[in-house]
């Protein structure tokens, strides 16, 4: 209470700031009040259903790409395990290069970093990474559709 | 049922289009083509028609073949493409040919008992190109910079031809012998230079120029 007081009395005197000592969330923008661990737990559910199909995968891939994020390590192992039930390898390896295809814009360290939090999950499904594949550098030189 | 539908009930292209788009969504949904494959005794050809109309396929059959639809893609249309901003395309690469058939049924059972050559041999069926491929460099920008300073090169020599060439005019009356020799007495006359410049080098005692 004192403290109260006295941050009160301080910024009377100062225009500084009131310090964020509660966990309230203030959002600038009127749309979207989720919070980051509602956003994860509505992909995570999305992509945890047992039921989910190649198309709806796909979906979420292209939508969650869209968006200005790198998923968190728990949706990106939801999404390969989703992968994994529609028995589609090819999708996984390809979910993988669009996030390090993202994070490698950002830094060199994400990428390393995500490939040691979902190293679990490749393990116990068996994806393998680009990199186990040879697709960190290009392998083919075709022609680029712009030139045709 | 799409060939029930087509003999016994008279619809318009749109109408059957958009029923059988429905049809097509719920079908058209795990990647493990079964619907496709085992419909038909004969594993898909590319060289033979479709095997199943459906709405998309009706709108693109000639122009995507055999290949599986497997999702949205970009606007809803059944074609393929490689963009970093959607991952996914909407339909397969390759049509599935008999060996790739039998990968697909591997591919079921425990991804650890793929080998790497097989794997990639399921990317390359399911895409044309990686991230990295066409996310290379092109270097397109040493052909832009050349051109561009080809181009300035090129232009700045036709201007300069074509003001030799063309756009030549007599030169003005002063610029003759007796006039310029007339301007020279009269700078001499008004001392232009006196110090280091014109003027200087006259001797106006003798009336000629300094030795």
């Amino acid at each position: 209470m004192a403290h109260l007081f006295r941050t009160v009395f301080i910024q009377s005197l100062s225009k500084t700031t009131r310090p964020m000592w509660s966990t309230v969330q203030r959002n600038m923008s009127s749309h979207n009040k989720e919070t980051d661990e509602e956003f994860d737990e509505r992909w995570k559910a999305y992509f945890d259903r047992p039921k989910i199909d190649g198309w709806d995968i796909r979906q979420g891939i292209n939508h969650m790409n869209r968006l200005d994020l790198i998923p968190e390590p728990e949706i990106i192992s939801a999404c390969l395990q989703a992968c994994r039930r529609v028995n589609d390898h090819s999708l996984a390896v390809r979910y993988l290069e669009t996030i390090r295809y993202k994070s490698n814009a950002i830094s060199k360290q994400v990428w390393p970093w995500i490939l040691q939090e979902i190293r679990p999950t490749l393990d116990k499904i068996g994806v393998s990474t680009p990199e186990d594949l040879g697709y960190d550098k290009p392998e083919l030189a075709l022609k680029s559709v712009d030139d045709m | 049922m799409s060939g029930f539908l087509l003999r016994q009930v008279k619809l318009s292209q749109p109408q059957l289009a958009s029923l059988l788009q429905h049809q097509c969504r719920a079908e058209a949904s795990t990647s493990s083509s079964a619907t496709v494959v085992q419909n038909n005794p004969v594993v898909l050809d590319n060289r033979k028609p479709a095997p199943q109309i459906d709405a998309d396929r009706m709108r693109m059959h000639p122009r995507i073949g055999n290949r599986e639809i497997v999702g949205y893609g970009l606007k809803g249309k059944p074609e393929y493409f490689d963009l970093v901003m959607f991952p996914c395309p909407s339909i397969r690469w390759e049509a599935d040919s008999p060996a790739i058939a039998e990968l697909r049924k591997k591919e079921k059972g425990d991804w650890k008992q793929l080998s790497t050559a097989e794997k990639k041999q399921l990317y390359r069926s399911s895409f044309r190109q990686t991230f990295e491929e066409f996310t290379a460099p092109t270097g397109i920008w040493k052909w832009a910079i050349g051109w561009t300073l080809l181009s300035i090169a090129g232009a700045t020599l036709a201007y300069d031809g074509w003001r030799r060439i063309c756009y030549r005019f007599e030169g003005p009356d002063s610029m003759k012998d007796a006039k310029l020799k007339k301007q020279l007495e009269y700078h001499i006359a008004a001392r232009q230079g006196p110090m280091t410049g014109l003027a200087s080098k006259w001797d106006y005692e003798t009336g000629t120029w300094k030795k």
